[in-house]
């Protein structure tokens, strides 16, 4: 099953009336070793840095208070994985929904500018209205705006395409990261701090941002959830989906609030992080075939492991410096884009 | 330099519309050799007038400027050492950089967007710009020493362009993956010139920082040579393929037919389009947008088929130097460098193309 979303695609649901039982079995087992694959990346990433650590100073610093070094560089690198797993969680479910809603296999919220969106929000609100910290709340009317707009500029006649829409989000980019450049070097002081959110980073945030952004990251996916049989609908073609009693136009706001929700959320914690959205769901979608009640919680598990797993090669690769998460990504990712590309064929 | 600009085209072999198209062909200096329409030709001439214009206010607005009766009186009068200082090293050199580099990207616009027929081709889409500055921002603050800046640059946007070559599959041939390959590029740069802006200081970084956003502060005479040579070479290229380019858009096979060469000529239009946007990039650093908006302006004013690479050239030449006057004139606090309000802008414009004028093209 390596073909993305599209109407040839036989409905899941009727591949699982014939009763493949053991196909089911087989996923739920891979979603085990996915979340057993997620449990390593965290371990991973407290273990490994500048200061590495073996797995069982890890788990012991973790398990039995102390004051010991392991517990201080542990403790410091809790928030980054916590943040890692769920700014990952958010970014490949954000993803799943941008590919089901726009029928689309080049979905991504950084690559289609909805993480432009939140970020120029929030530098609006730090720089001109005194907002103090990258919050969620300023980054919602962005994202969501660059959603809608994306969208009106990427619906031509004929529909919406992939190549206008990754056009129209790298137009949004582009205007947007102006936008964002100009603010940052007229207000020099306000963005001291946010040198390294601007490229997209785990580094350096704390708790309290986690906590900030996770009631946004919960409705997001929930509202995920509830979309699940929609997306799968809508996956057989809009008219199909209609004569199957679907509004597509609720499922595709719907789609959109939560995108907007999880890609806001994950902006604001860790900067705008291309390609997580895209290039998981790719991942995962051979395995698990189109049936969104199988690829979202796949994409939910491994969303983060990828972004770990890109946080720690960062840490790996320049020491004693260190890469910035949204770096790697762009690294690991646009290889992934331009495969991606070539199995569209001529649908382009 | 704008006042040869305005005053090339208005030659008397296209003011009137002679009944033989012989009459017709406009052949000036390295600028025209294409047939020529009265609507192209008139076009060019109010462009021209544009770009002479704007010329006078970059140099005579603003506190340092140059008062307008004495920039007008014929050479050799005496000027103050002040404005002596302000014509020979601050606004002088930046102007030429700004007319050349934007007559280069007009023409890389141009050129490219006839190749690959579609108005989307152009080097700021496929990361040719931002290659040049990770280019630039590795050999500038990175590797320091091996290479001066602007080699450094050009290095970045041929890397650049053998990853979209590479990383399609198919070559230059199909446009839409070149697009999707080069956005893949784009974002690969920029994320490395960000790596190394975050690893270097402030002080540091604001050296290359034109090469970040596309800037045309600071240049020197050295600078608009550098161009202006470009542009001497690449000229009379864009000339002799601008008819056989024009035949290759009305298809391969026509066009092999009538004797063009259709993968030749294309082939040829690539290189002096990269080469082009290259020189431009190297000097000003990737300013956005203005490869592709120019040919689209250019083609919607004279309403005339094939590449308009004249008219091109003299867009592309005056909305840089439009942006660029606003970025010395206007209200923004700070200088800021011209690529961010040429984004700005372009972006926006490309946006409405989008929505209004777009929708039946097969993008």
């Amino acid at each position: 099953m390596t073909t993305s979303i599209s109407s040839a695609t036989p409905s899941p649901a009727s591949t699982e009336a014939h009763g493949d039982r053991g196909r089911a079995a087989r996923l739920a087992l891979g979603l085990l070793l996915a979340a057993a694959a997620l449990a390593v990346a965290c371990l991973a990433s407290l273990a490994i840095g500048n200061k590495a650590l073996s797995l069982s100073e890890v788990w012991l610093a973790l398990t039995q208070p102390g004051e010991s070094y392991a517990h201080v560089v542990v403790d410091s690198r809790i928030p980054r994985t916590v943040l890692g797993a769920v700014a990952g969680t958010s970014l490949a479910v954000a993803g799943v929904i941008i590919q089901g809603i726009t029928r689309n296999p080049l979905g991504d919220p950084g690559l289609l500018g909805v993480n432009a969106g939140a970020s120029a929000a929030i530098v609006t609100g730090i720089a001109f209205l005194g907002v103090g910290s990258a919050s969620v709340w300023a980054a919602i009317p962005g994202a969501f705006l660059a959603v809608v707009v994306v969208y009106v500029l990427g619906s031509g006649r004929r529909g919406v395409t992939p190549l206008r829409l990754v056009l129209a989000g790298a137009v949004i980019t582009a205007v947007l990261t102006a936008y964002v450049q100009a603010v940052a070097l007229t207000h020099p002081d306000a963005f001291d701090n946010y040198r390294f959110w601007v490229v997209g980073a785990l580094a350096g945030r704390g708790f309290d941002v986690v906590g900030e952004v996770i009631p946004f990251v919960v409705a997001g996916l929930g509202l995920a959830i509830l979309l699940v049989p929609g997306m799968n609908v809508l996956a057989l073609g809009d008219d199909t989906a209609r004569a199957l009693g679907a509004s597509t136009a609720l499922i595709r706001v719907g789609g959109a609030a939560s995108a907007t929700l999880l890609s806001a959320a994950a902006t604001a914690a860790c900067g705008p992080i291309a390609f997580v959205g895209l290039a998981v769901p790719h991942m995962v979608r051979p395995f698990t075939g189109p049936d969104h009640r199988w690829l979202l919680p796949y994409c939910a598990m491994l969303g983060p492991v990828l972004l770990l797993a890109a946080d720690i090669i960062g840490r790996i690769v320049v020491r004693p410096g260190e890469l910035m998460v949204g770096i790697v990504t762009a690294f690991l990712g646009a290889p992934i884009l331009m495969l991606s590309v070539r199995r569209m064929k001529g649908r382009a | 330099m704008p006042a040869s600009t305005a005053v090339q085209p208005r030659t008397p072999p296209a003011t009137g519309a002679p009944p033989r198209p012989a009459a017709r062909v406009l052949r000036i200096g390295t600028w025209v050799s294409v047939p020529v329409k009265p609507r192209s030709v008139v076009v060019g001439v109010l462009i021209g007038a544009g770009l002479f214009v704007t010329a006078l206010l970059t140099l005579t607005l603003g506190d340092l400027g140059v008062p307008i009766t004495r920039l007008l009186i014929p050479f050799g009068a005496e000027l103050g050492a002040q404005e002596e200082f302000v014509l020979s090293r601050l606004r002088g050199p930046r102007l030429a950089v700004t007319l050349t580099a934007g007559a280069g990207l007009g023409i890389a616009g141009a050129l490219f967007q006839t190749v690959t027929r579609n108005p989307l081709g152009s080097p700021d889409v496929i990361g040719l710009a931002a290659g040049a500055s990770a280019g630039a921002a590795a050999f500038g603050l990175m590797w320091t020493g091996i290479i001066p800046l602007p080699a450094g640059a050009l290095v970045g946007a041929v890397v650049a362009m053998v990853l979209v070559y590479a990383g399609t599959g198919q070559g230059f041939s199909s446009p839409a993956r070149m697009i999707i390959v080069g956005i893949g590029v784009n974002a690969m740069a920029l994320a490395f010139v960000q790596w190394i802006i975050t690893r270097t200081t402030r002080e540091q970084a604001t050296v290359i920082a034109a090469y970040l956003n596309g800037s045309t502060a600071s240049r020197s005479w050295d600078d608009a040579r550098l161009m202006g040579l470009a542009m001497l070479v690449l000229l009379p290229c864009t000339l002799a393929l601008s008819r056989r380019l024009q035949i290759a858009d009305m298809g391969d096979e026509l066009a092999d037919a009538l004797g063009a060469g259709a993968v030749r000529t294309k082939v040829a239009a690539v290189v002096v389009a990269i080469c082009s946007a290259t020189a431009a990039v190297t000097v000003v650093g990737p300013v956005a947008f203005v490869a592709l908006m120019a040919p689209q302006i250019g083609r919607r004013l004279t309403r005339a088929p094939g590449p308009n690479i004249a008219v091109a050239a003299l867009t592309g030449a005056l909305i840089l130097a439009v942006a660029d006057l606003a970025v010395q004139q206007g209200p923004f606090g700070v200088q800021l460098p011209v690529g961010i309000l040429t984004a700005g802008v372009g972006g926006v414009y490309l946006g409405y193309l989008l929505m209004k004028e777009w929708k039946r093209i097969s993008v």
